[in-house]
């Protein structure tokens, strides 16, 4: 199961059900909701009764009775004050509840992504998790605030409307929903046309924005090479298809309301035929065919809303079915219900007999990404990982970090396998540093914090000047307080990455994890980088992701990884000494950074 | 019908399907509409934006006032088979055949006409306000296109796709609803003139319930309007927050901080939640109320109409079309205010875009350039500043003579690209002069942008060249990769299209300049992502096709320094040394040093095309 293509077995009833079970604000008191809502359709259909009764037995041939008029007009008062209220409060509860029923499952969503495996979280997945809980839930939340409504107040309306018609005449009754039901066909028809229509014009909308967007963010490429003006052709060209589809699609939503008008016109009027052929001798008042013109009228009216609000329908369940979905996702590395504790002091690193393959979007595994990895590492000592792109070496420092478990195999720290730790013991004696450090919007110190929102100010200040990082703090320009702009833009590649040391060096871990960073950065961060990561790592057991072989040649060991198998270990010196990947690695490297 | 009340006519979630996608069209917002725009400037900004397309308006206007007439006429039809057919059936037992046809004959056509306005309307509603979006897309667009390389660089890329694509389609939404709105007023005028011809004290009463009901609408319009903005930009919060959130994953779980992110996230999510339900209390009480007050009108008009039928003075058949009239009013009288809901997006919408297109085209720092017959390059005394206060570059001289390769060297913040920039004509210069070829100077950016669009697109960007010539570039550029891409020539690449590493990018890129024969050619640390071997075989095919053509290449690695003739070593925005690689290394200790920076950590194991471990045949000397 992936992402992007959730569970298409549910139904659509199954999905509603499981829906309901992780939001049970939805059922709560559904019956209550129903039934005020009952009430107040009932109070929308006074007025047609009132005309009835009123035509009936207050302008009895030419006589005219005011008082039977207005005591039925005060006991309609006072129904349609009820039936407002009732409607009021039905609306009210529906609104509440189904936005209880949302925050419920945004907040599941939330929960259960960040719990989700590293693996689900690359980047082709996380725009369908942001969609989902952006994307999907809004289609939900639009559907609580006008589909669900038509059902409830509509459906209840119509429901209504057709009881009252049955009661007055069953035969006029059926002569009205006989004339009006060829609608619900030809508003089906309508609609599908409609609805293909507005996914072209939405398709020809992506394009005008797409088209717009490279003309914008291709502007110097354009200007350079004097295509600004074919470009902008392009786009105006878009630009025309793209009104061409809207108008289209409205031309089409256009007959919508009239095929109803005609239809609620034809209704009436062979209701009105039928009654009068029909005349007093079969029972039937006056009052009640006029009646009957109203209540053509109010049952006519939810028709074309109603064949929309289906549509509207089938979208929300296929956004819940996409939701529910991602809770199904099996999350990351399970936690232990006995968790073991790591031993005080220094830890080592185990890892044995480690085979890992990622989950593939089919449900077969792909083929492994690390085979029968073994190393110990002493506690203290500092090693670094290298191998090609693919080798292996970023995912064996994902599973010491325990951001995923080996699909065989084990990895201890301290003596004790990963899967006995307790999540948040482990970050307190683990902390990976990423390659790309990511900075959350705010202050440096509200991002330093992250690491432990316990710390005081100054401690955090402490930190940063124990990396030797105290010229750099007094660079800024509020100091910890400086704002580092959206996902850390504001700051250069090479501060976000002293950024992130400083915030590793809070946890005080035992074992770091170092996703060494490839970006360029200028000669003095460099060398503020260089001093605190020496300090960061002394003393502490070190697992460098190497992607320089500079980074390779300072460390105590390294370890070579090629197609998922480590090929070689040991020191810097003896591995170029001999024949191997890494001497071969090592060649290359002298000869493309030598220039003469 | 309360819950449609804010889309014309009884299909509202049909429009809605469009409208539900917000992310399609609508940027995220991050602040509150200002909803205190005045009549006047509404007036004004529909006077600016109908101009040249007043008859597609007025033909929908003309079919809503056609709906409006039709819409009273039928409220008299209504009161005709009460009194014409119903009751003389019913009370004196017949009713000629010709006035049933007649009556329902009328009912039935006016029901047709009043549909036809009604499409007329829609459509060409439709048409005025698409048409308006579609001119204002194309003036933003010209505009974007017209202004210089600088003031491109000042702007939000988002900021102005937002203005071109979205604003387009906000200035322009108040004009959909606008013609139904002004058909309203038509409604109530003939209602009222019709109530008070049948019957001037009834009627009088009942007119004066419209103003009331016009003015419960608007006022209601207005405030969950408010209420919907905040709500508005507390998911615009929650939706940015989601998306640092997710991308910040990796951060959260290394301080195992899933629980506290969540906590964090659930905040924002009830405010929003709140926000929300402010909304519905707000709508639940006034939707009712906006139903239940026709309601409690018509029980009055029973009251009244009774005493007049009584008088004499009204038939019951009136009597039932008075009624039946307010019941048709309610929704148009919503219309009202969903029109001016729409106002005050229209109004910011415009006000961004005439903004834009109000800003006067700046001088193209390209115009300045001094050009002359030859592809020598001449910098005199150059001077740029990025934001007016610092120099980036202090007062630059170098002379390249035609036909040569020069590397631009120093270290991060040097000015090399802001050199490179200068010599293309994409930023100003505030002192100096800068001389180049009379010919084509094709530059390649260190982050080369491919369009949506095939790869023969991206080489000739519109220019009629052909395939041949685009086969030669690719080859000179090693980008033999895409006679093995899916589709050739024909391949889609950009966006939505095949990935394609930076390498591949940077070839593609670098083609499109080659095959234009350039006289100058400018390279931005364009063959960085290339693997040594590669860009080796790049540099030695351009010298070997472009003889002539002058080429000055940004570079960072010693690798492609060595490849170039001679080279131009900056340092805080001067030129410190131009001599070829060997003099430098021997005169300046500080590109000695460099050099060696370079050696020591620049050089990444994994290059950007994968091609590692293939020694390309270096001396060997170890750093």
């Amino acid at each position: 199961m992936t992402v992007s293509e959730p569970l298409g077995r549910w139904t659509a009833v199954e999905t509603i059900g499981k829906g309901v079970q992780e939001a049970p604000a939805l059922k709560s008191g559904f019956g209550l909701t129903l039934a005020l809502a009952m009430v107040g359709a009932a109070g929308r259909l006074a007025m047609p009764i009132l005309v009835q009764q009123s035509v009936d037995k207050g302008f009895e041939q030419g006589e005219v009775q005011v008082g039977t008029i207005t005591t039925f007009a005060l006991i309609g008062l006072v129904a349609v004050f009820i039936g407002t209220f009732a409607q009021r409060t039905a609306v009210l509860r529906l609104g509440t509840r189904s936005e209880e029923a949302l925050y419920t499952l945004r907040v599941r969503l939330f929960e259960h992504i960040h719990r989700l495996s590293i693996a689900d979280h690359n980047e082709e997945k996380k725009g369908a998790l942001v969609a989902r809980v952006t994307g999907d839930v809004e289609t939900l939340a639009q559907f609580f605030a006008w589909g669900a409504l038509a059902w409830l107040l509509e459906g209840t309306l119509m429901l209504m409307v057709a009881s009252v018609m049955l009661a007055y005449d069953w035969i006029l009754a059926l002569v009205a929903f006989v004339v009006a039901a060829p609608l619900a066909f030809v508003l089906h028809r309508v609609q599908r046309h409609l609805v293909k229509a507005y996914e072209r014009a939405r398709v020809d909308n992506a394009q005008v924005l797409t088209s717009i967007s490279e003309v914008i963010s291709g502007a110097e490429t354009l200007r350079t090479y004097n295509a600004g003006e074919q470009y902008a052709t392009i786009t105006k060209r878009d630009s025309h298809r793209r009104s061409n589809s809207f108008i289209k699609a409205g031309t089409i939503g256009a007959f919508l309301f009239p095929s109803g008008e005609v239809f609620s016109v034809l209704t009436v009027s062979s209701v009105v035929t039928v009654g009068l052929l029909r005349g007093p001798d079969s029972g039937l008042t006056a009052g009640a065919l006029i009646g009957f013109v109203f209540l053509t009228y109010r049952f006519l009216e939810p028709i074309a809303q109603f064949t929309e609000v289906i549509d509207q329908t089938q979208t929300a369940v296929a956004g819940l079915r996409r939701v529910l979905g991602i809770l199904e996702i099996p999350t990351g590395p399970p936690e232990t219900s006995h968790p073991v504790h790591i031993p005080a002091g220094e830890l080592d690193v185990d890892i044995q007999h480690v085979t890992f393959a990622y989950r593939s979007r089919t449900d077969d595994d792909e083929p492994p990404v690390l085979i029968d990895v073994n190393a110990h590492i002493p506690a203290g000592q500092q090693v670094a990982m290298v191998g090609e792109t693919g080798s292996g070496k970023t995912t064996l420092g994902r599973l010491v970090a325990r951001l995923a478990d080996p699909t065989a195999g084990v990895v201890k720290v301290g003596g004790v396998p990963l899967t006995q730790v307790a999540n948040a013991e482990l970050r307190t004696r683990l902390v990976v540093v990423p390659q790309e450090p990511f900075l959350f919007e705010g202050s440096i110190a509200a991002n330093l914090g992250f690491a432990r929102p316990a710390l005081s100010l100054a401690d955090v200040e402490q930190a940063v000047i124990d990396l030797d990082l105290g010229d750099w703090l007094e660079s800024l320009p509020d100091g910890l307080d400086t704002e580092v702009g959206q996902r850390g833009s504001s700051l250069s590649a090479g501060e976000r990455q002293l950024v992130a040391l400083v915030r590793a060096s809070l946890v005080d871990p035992d074992v770091l994890v170092l996703d060494e960073a490839t970006s360029s950065v200028d000669a003095l961060t460099e060398v503020r980088l260089t001093r605190a990561l020496d300090k960061l790592a002394a003393g502490r057991t070190t697992i460098s992701i190497a992607h320089r072989l500079s980074t390779a040649a300072r460390a105590d060991r390294v370890l070579v990884l090629e197609h998922g198998r480590l090929v070689q270990d040991g020191p810097h010196d003896a591995l170029v000494a001999v024949d191997g990947p890494y001497a071969r690695m090592y060649e290359a490297w002298v000869a493309a950074t030598t220039s003469t | 019908m309360a819950e449609i009340a804010w889309m014309p006519d009884r299909a509202p979630v049909v429009d809605m399907t469009y409208m539900a996608a917000p992310s399609d069209l609508v940027a995220p917002t991050n602040g509150p509409l200002d909803r205190t725009g005045t009549f006047r400037a509404a007036w004004r900004l529909l006077r600016v934006l109908l101009k040249g397309h007043k008859r597609l308006f007025f033909t929908a206007v003309a079919g809503a006032s056609v709906f409006a007439a039709c819409t009273v006429l039928s409220a008299e039809i209504v009161g005709r088979i009460t009194d014409d057919l119903i009751r003389p059936r019913f009370e004196e037992g017949s009713v000629g055949t010709g006035t049933v046809a007649l009556v329902l004959g009328a009912l039935v056509l006016v029901g047709i006409v009043r549909g036809v306005g009604v499409i007329v309307r829609r459509v060409w509603a439709g048409r005025t306000g698409w048409r308006i979006a579609e001119k204002l897309t194309g003036d933003v667009i010209d505009r974007v296109v017209e202004q210089p390389a600088p003031w491109h660089r000042r702007q939000s890329t988002g900021d102005l796709i937002t203005r071109a694509g979205v604003d387009t389609e906000a200035a322009t939404a108040v004009l959909q609803p606008l013609p139904f709105a002004s058909s309203v007023v038509v409604m109530l005028a003939l209602s009222a003139v019709w109530l008070v011809l049948t019957d001037p004290v009834l009627g009088l009463a009942a007119v004066l319930v419209f103003p009331v009901m016009l003015g419960l609408n608007i006022f209601y319009q207005r405030h969950v309007d408010t209420y919907f903005d905040a709500a508005q930009v507390e998911l615009g919060k929650l939706s940015s927050a989601v998306h640092e959130s997710f991308d910040g994953v990796h951060v959260v779980k290394a301080f195992g901080a899933e629980r506290r992110e969540t906590e964090r996230l659930a905040v924002i999510a009830s405010r929003l939640r709140q926000a929300r339900i402010e909304t519905v209390r707000l709508r639940s009480a006034f939707e009712a109320l906006l139903d239940g007050v026709p309601n409690i009108v018509n029980v009055g008009l029973l009251i009244g109409g009774a005493y007049r039928v009584r008088a004499g003075a009204l038939t019951v058949g009136e009597l039932t079309s008075f009624i039946y009239l307010f019941t048709l009013l309610v929704f148009p009288l919503r219309i009202i205010g969903y029109a001016f809901s729409e106002l005050p997006r229209s109004q910011a919408g415009w006000a961004r875009l005439r903004q834009l297109l109000d800003e006067p085209v700046e001088v193209d720092p390209a115009s300045k350039l001094h050009r002359r017959p030859g592809n020598a390059v001449d910098v005199v005394g150059v001077v740029v500043s990025h934001d007016g206060e610092r120099d980036v570059l202090r007062g630059v001289d170098a002379h390249v003579d035609a036909g040569r390769t020069v590397a631009v060297v120093g270290s991060t913040g040097a000015g090399k690209t802001t050199l490179v920039h200068a010599i293309a004509g994409l930023v100003a210069t505030s002192a100096g002069s800068i001389t180049v070829p009379d010919g084509f100077t094709a530059v390649v950016f260190q982050e080369p942008f491919l369009f949506a669009g095939s790869v023969r697109d991206n080489v000739v960007l519109g220019a009629p060249i052909d395939d041949d010539a685009v086969r030669i570039a690719l080859a000179t550029a090693e980008a033999a990769f895409v006679d093995d891409l899916p589709e050739g020539l024909d391949t889609i690449v950009g966006e939505r299209g095949v990935g394609l590493s930076g390498g591949q990018r940077q070839r593609i890129a670098l083609a499109r300049a080659l095959v234009r024969r350039p006289a100058l050619l400018l390279l931005d640390d364009t063959t960085s992502a290339l693997d040594p071997s590669t860009e080796a075989r790049v540099l030695a095919n351009l010298r070997a096709t472009l003889q002539d053509t002058t080429v000055i290449a940004v570079a960072s690695r010693p690798s492609t320094i060595a490849l170039a003739d001679e080279v131009l070593y900056l340092a805080d925005g001067v030129v410190v040394a131009h001599g070829t690689h060997d003099e430098l290394m021997a005169s300046s200790d500080e590109y000695a040093q460099l050099m060696q920076a370079f050696e020591h950590d620049r050089d990444e194991l994994e290059g950007g095309d994968g091609q590692l471990g293939a020694p390309t045949g270096g001396s060997g000397v170890t750093p």
